[in-house]
C-alpha cells in the first residue's frame, strides 16, 4: 500500500512536470519512460476502482499530493483518483498544449505508415475514428428514441453511465463514490442542464432497478434537480421512465400537482396563467396526455388519479374554478 | 501552384464553409457523399506541401492551407474516414516545424497541436467531456462501446423497418434506410460497423428494392474485395444481388484462385469452391448463377483447353446442384429457368448426377446423352445458326463434366465392341467444333490411344511399343494431347492391372512439368466425383493415390 501511494505520487508529479517548460528536456527514451509509468497508473486504478476501502486510503493519498504539489506548482490542477484511469490521454493532452513539448510527440502519437514504427505509444488514429465515428452516427441517425424525444447521443451516453452505475452499485459499500460520479459529471458539464439531465433520462432508461432506484434518489436530494429535470426532460420520455419506475412516477406525479398549484386562473383572458418561466397550463396538459398514452395501466392510473382530484376540488363542470376541471375538459376524458 | 488550381481551391473552400461545424445532418451527408474527390484534392495539398522548405513558405504559396485543414478536423465525416484522416494528419505534419525559425511558425505549431488535442478530446465545459472524463476508463475503450452501442441501436432501427407492411407509419420509411446507407460511406472498414453494414445489406435484398446508396454498395464491396472488411454469408450475398461488380470480382477471383494455387488439385476442391459462397448464392438466386454462367462461357471461349478451369467449372456445378437440391421445392425455379440457352431435353440426363443412375445404366444413359448431343452438331457445317446451339449443348457438356469421366471410366474397362459411343463423347468434350471433318480422324485417335492404354495397363512388363505410342499421343505436338491424358489418368486410377506399373508407366511417359500438372487436375476432377459416389471403392482411391503421389514428385 505504501508502494502504491508512492507510485502514484511519482505520477501527479509526473503529470505536473509534463505542464511546465522542463519537458524541453525530455528526449524519446523519457517520454517512453513517462507513457508506462502513465499505463502503470491506470492499472493501478482498475484494481483498486471497485474496492471502497483501499479506494478511500488512496484517496486520501492524494488528497495530500495535490496539496504539495499546488505549493510547488503555481498553474496546478489537483487530480482525483477517478482521473487515473486516463492517466495516458491526461498526459497526452498535457503534451500537446504545452508550447515547450518535444517535436517528436506528433510522429510518436500519430505514427505515419511510412516512418518505422519503433514506438510503445498507443497511436491515436483508432481513437480519431471511433469518436469521430460516434458523432457522425448520432448526428445523422434517427432512432426509436429520438421519435419521442431523447436524441441518440444523449441516450447512448446514458446507457454507458448506467452501465457504470451497475457495477459501481453492484459492490456494497459504493454510494458515497456512486453519488460524487454523479455529483462530478454535473459540475463539470457546467451549466449545460439539458444536455446533462438527458443523458440522465438516457440512464434511467437502461440501467438496472437498483442503480434506477439510486439516480433518482440523488435527483430528488439534488438541490431542485429534480424539477429541473421534470421540465426539461419531454413529456413523452417521462411518460417512458414512470412506465418502468414506481418512484419516479410517484415524484413525477409531485411535480405536476405542485405545478398545477402555481397556475392561476385570468379572467379577463379566460386562461390559466402562471409567473414567467413555470410550466404553462398547456404544457402541463401535453405531459398528462402523453401520460394517458402512454399504455394500458398508466392510463387508468392518471385517469383515475385526475377524477379523484377533480372531486377533491370539488367536482365542478365550469371552466375556470378547478384547474383539474379545466385539464380534464382539456384532455377529453 | 504545384498541382492544386485555384478553382479548385475555391470550390473546396466554400464546401468546408457550408459544412461549417458540421454538426447538422444535412452537412455531415453532404460530406459523405464527397469524400472521393475531397481526397484527391487533400492529396494535391499534401503533394504540394511536401514541396515546401518550409511552414513559412508553405503559408505563404498555400494562404488558404490552415483554415481549410482547420475546419475539415471540425469534420466528424471528414476524420471518421480512415483514408480521409490520413492526408489530414499528414498535412498537419507537414506544416509543423521541428524548429520554428519565426513567430508564424511558433504559432503554427501551437495551432497544429491544439488541432490535435481537439481530435483526441471533448470540449472542456461539454456533457461529452464529464461523462467521458468520469467514465472510469479510457477514452478508447468508452468510444469503442459508444460506437457499439450506437451500432445496436441502427441494427434494431433496420430491423424493425423490415418487418413494416407496406403502408406502416413513417418510421420505417426506406429514405432512413438511405440516410443511414449515407452516413456509413465513410465508415466501412471500422470494425464496430459490420452488425450494422450487414443488417443494411440484408434489409435491401428483404424489401425487395435497394434503397441504400449506390456509393456505399461499391464501398462496401470494394473493401469486401481487398479483405479490409469481414461480411457474414448473408450478407455477401446480399452484396452481390446489389453490386454487379463485387459478384463478377469473386468470380473472376474464383477462377483467378484455381489458375495459379496448386495446391488445390490436391486439396478438396469442393470445399474451395463452397467456401467462395457463389454455389449457395447462385442457388438461391438465379439472376448470380446466370451472371457466373456468363463468366464461365467468356473464359472457355478464350481458353478452352484450359483443364484447371474445365474441372473448375464442373465441380462449380456440382456444388451448385447440390445447393439446389437442398432447397425448399416450392422455392425451387425449374431448371429451364438456370439453362435458358440449351436444348431442354439435354437438361435431365445432363444434370442428373452418375450416383443417382444405377451403374449398369450407365452406358445406356451415356448413350442417350450422345445421341442427343449428334442430333445438335448435325447441322453444324450447313447451317451456321447451328452454332450457338452447339456451342451451349457443348458447354453443359462441360459443366457436367462427370457424365464425360464416366463414359471414360466404362472405356478403362469395356470391350471394344460398345464403345463407339463413348469414344464420340470423349472426342466431342475435347474438341467440340468440326472444322475440316476433323472429328472423325480425332475420334480415330481416341480409339487408337484406348488401344494402346489397354494394352499398356493390362500387362507386365508394360510393352514397349505400347509406351512409346502412348508417350508421342500425349507429346505437345499431338492435335489430342488432353484427350490422350483424360483417357490415361482414367486407366491408371480405374483398371485392374498391378498397382505397381502405375508408377513405372507414368515415369516413363509423364515426363513434361506442364503435362503432369494437368494429369492433377484431371485427378482432382475423377476425385469429386468419387466424393459424392454412393459407395467408397478402396482399390480404385489407392490407385488414385499412388498416381497423384507420383505426379507430385518432380
Amino acid at each position: 500500500m505504501e508502494a502504491v501511494l508512492r507510485h502514484l505520487n511519482n505520477i501527479l508529479e509526473l503529470l505536473a512536470v509534463s505542464r511546465t517548460d522542463r519537458v524541453r528536456e525530455w528526449d524519446r527514451p523519457t517520454t517512453q519512460r513517462a507513457f508506462k509509468w502513465a499505463e502503470y497508473c491506470e492499472q493501478l486504478h482498475s484494481r483498486y476502482q471497485s474496492n471502497p476501502t483501499v479506494r478511500s486510503r488512496l484517496e486520501s493519498g492524494l488528497t495530500d499530493t495535490n496539496r504539495r504539489l499546488r505549493e510547488t506548482f503555481p498553474s496546478y490542477s489537483p487530480v482525483e483518483f477517478s482521473e487515473l484511469a486516463q492517466c495516458q490521454h491526461k498526459l497526452i493532452v498535457y503534451l500537446l498544449r504545452n508550447p515547450s513539448s518535444p517535436h517528436f510527440i506528433i510522429e510518436m502519437l500519430f505514427p505515419d505508415q511510412n516512418s518505422p514504427s519503433q514506438e510503445l505509444l498507443a497511436p491515436q488514429n483508432s481513437l480519431v475514428t471511433r469518436k469521430s465515428a460516434f458523432s457522425l452516427l448520432c448526428c445523422t441517425v434517427n432512432t426509436t428514441s429520438s421519435y419521442y424525444g431523447l436524441q441518440t447521443e444523449p441516450e447512448v451516453r446514458g446507457k454507458l453511465l448506467g452501465k457504470l452505475l451497475n457495477s459501481i452499485l453492484a459492490r456494497p459499500g459504493n454510494e458515497e463514490h456512486a453519488k460524487c460520479l454523479l455529483d462530478s459529471v454535473r459540475c463539470d458539464s457546467a451549466g449545460k442542464v439539458d444536455g446533462f439531465y438527458d443523458v440522465i433520462a438516457g440512464a434511467l432508461l437502461c440501467s438496472s432497478d437498483e442503480s434506477q432506484r439510486f439516480i433518482i434518489t440523488w435527483l430528488k436530494e439534488s438541490d431542485g434537480g429534480l424539477n429541473t429535470f421534470c421540465t426539461v426532460i419531454s413529456p413523452e420520455v417521462c411518460a417512458v421512465i414512470s412506465r418502468q419506475s414506481p418512484e419516479f412516477r410517484k415524484l413525477y406525479w409531485g411535480a405536476l400537482k405542485q405545478w398545477a398549484s402555481c397556475l392561476e386562473y385570468d379572467v379577463t383572458k379566460s386562461v390559466w396563467v402562471t409567473s414567467e418561466g413555470a410550466v404553462s397550463f398547456d404544457v402541463l396538459a401535453d405531459r398528462l396526455r402523453d401520460l394517458i398514452n402512454s399504455g394500458e395501466s398508466l392510463k387508468e392510473e392518471t385517469e383515475t388519479a385526475l377524477k379523484a382530484l377533480t372531486l377533491q376540488d370539488g367536482d365542478f363542470s365550469v371552466k375556470g374554478v378547478s384547474v383539474w376541471t379545466d385539464l380534464t375538459l382539456q384532455l377529453k376524458i | 501552384m504545384a498541382g492544386v488550381s485555384e478553382t479548385n481551391v475555391q470550390f473546396w473552400m466554400n464546401k468546408a464553409v457550408n459544412w461549417g461545424e458540421a454538426s447538422s445532418c444535412s452537412a455531415l451527408l453532404d460530406t459523405s457523399r464527397h469524400l472521393g474527390p475531397l481526397r484527391n484534392f487533400l492529396q494535391q495539398i499534401l503533394q504540394g506541401l511536401q514541396q515546401m522548405n518550409s511552414t513559412s513558405e508553405a503559408m505563404k504559396t498555400f494562404p488558404f492551407v490552415g483554415q481549410f485543414l482547420g475546419r475539415l478536423c471540425w469534420n466528424s465525416c471528414v476524420t471518421a474516414d480512415e483514408r480521409s484522416q490520413k492526408l489530414l494528419l499528414r498535412c498537419l505534419s507537414c506544416l509543423y516545424s521541428a524548429e520554428p525559425l519565426n513567430a508564424v511558425e511558433r504559432k503554427a505549431n501551437m495551432w497544429i497541436k491544439n488541432m490535435l488535442c481537439h481530435l483526441i478530446s471533448e470540449e472542456e465545459g461539454s456533457v461529452a467531456h464529464a461523462t467521458v472524463k468520469h467514465a472510469g476508463s479510457t477514452p478508447m475503450r468508452y468510444h469503442t462501446e459508444a460506437l457499439q452501442k450506437v451500432v445496436s441501436l441502427m441494427v434494431e432501427e433496420v430491423s424493425k423497418s423490415c418487418d413494416c407492411l407496406p403502408n406502416a407509419s413513417a418510421r420505417c420509411s426506406n429514405s432512413n434506410i438511405h440516410t443511414m446507407s449515407t452516413a456509413c460511406i465513410a465508415l466501412v472498414t471500422c470494425t464496430q460497423m459490420a452488425p450494422l453494414i450487414g443488417a443494411l445489406l440484408k434489409h435491401s435484398e428483404s424489401c425487395g428494392s435497394s434503397c441504400l446508396n449506390q456509393e456505399f454498395i461499391n464501398e462496401v464491396g470494394e473493401a469486401f474485395i481487398s479483405k479490409r472488411l469481414v461480411l457474414e454469408d448473408e450478407a455477401v450475398i446480399s452484396l452481390w444481388c446489389q453490386s454487379a461488380l463485387s459478384l463478377e470480382g469473386a468470380a473472376v477471383s474464383l477462377l483467378e484462385s484455381v489458375l495459379s494455387d496448386h495446391q488445390l488439385t490436391t486439396q478438396s476442391l469442393d470445399k474451395h469452391v463452397n467456401d467462395s459462397l457463389l454455389p449457395q448464392a447462385s442457388a438461391r438466386h438465379c439472376h448470380i448463377f446466370l451472371t457466373v454462367s456468363e463468366i464461365y462461357r467468356n473464359v472457355l471461349t478464350e481458353i478452352d483447353e484450359n483443364l484447371a478451369i474445365r474441372t473448375l467449372i464442373q465441380v462449380f456445378t456440382v456444388c451448385f446442384l447440390q445447393r439446389l437440391t437442398g432447397q425448399n421445392s416450392q422455392d425451387r425455379l425449374p431448371l429451364r429457368a438456370f439453362f435458358p440457352n440449351v436444348m431442354p431435353s439435354l437438361l435431365s440426363p445432363l444434370l442428373t448426377a452418375p450416383s443417382e443412375v444405377p451403374r449398369e445404366a450407365w452406358l445406356d444413359h451415356l448413350s442417350w446423352i450422345t445421341s442427343l448431343l449428334q442430333s445438335v452438331t448435325e447441322n453444324e457445317e450447313e447451317d451456321v445458326r447451328a452454332y450457338q446451339p452447339m456451342f451451349e449443348a457443348w458447354f453443359l457438356l462441360v459443366r457436367c463434366g462427370y457424365w464425360v469421366d464416366t463414359a471414360v471410366e466404362l472405356l478403362v474397362l469395356a470391350a471394344s465392341g460398345n464403345t463407339e459411343a463413348l469414344l464420340w463423347l470423349l472426342t466431342f468434350f475435347h474438341h467440340p467444333t468440326n472444322r475440316g471433318h476433323q472429328r472423325s480422324q480425332q475420334t480415330a485417335v481416341a480409339r487408337e490411344a484406348w488401344t494402346h492404354l489397354r494394352m499398356l495397363f493390362l500387362n507386365h512388363p508394360p510393352p514397349p511399343r505400347h509406351l512409346s505410342a502412348v508417350k508421342e499421343l500425349l507429346s505437345s505436338s499431338s492435335i489430342s494431347a488432353n484427350l490422350v491424358l483424360h483417357l490415361f489418368s482414367n486407366f491408371a486410377v480405374f483398371s485392374h492391372g498391378p498397382v505397381s506399373i502405375i508408377t513405372e508407366i507414368s515415369d516413363k511417359v509423364l515426363t513434361e512439368t506442364a503435362v503432369r500438372r494437368r494429369a492433377l487436375w484431371i485427378l482432382a476432377s475423377i476425385r469429386c466425383r468419387l466424393n459424392s459416389a454412393s459407395s467408397r471403392d478402396d482399390r480404385v482411391h489407392s490407385r488414385l493415390r499412388t498416381l497423384q503421389d507420383t505426379l507430385l514428385q518432380t
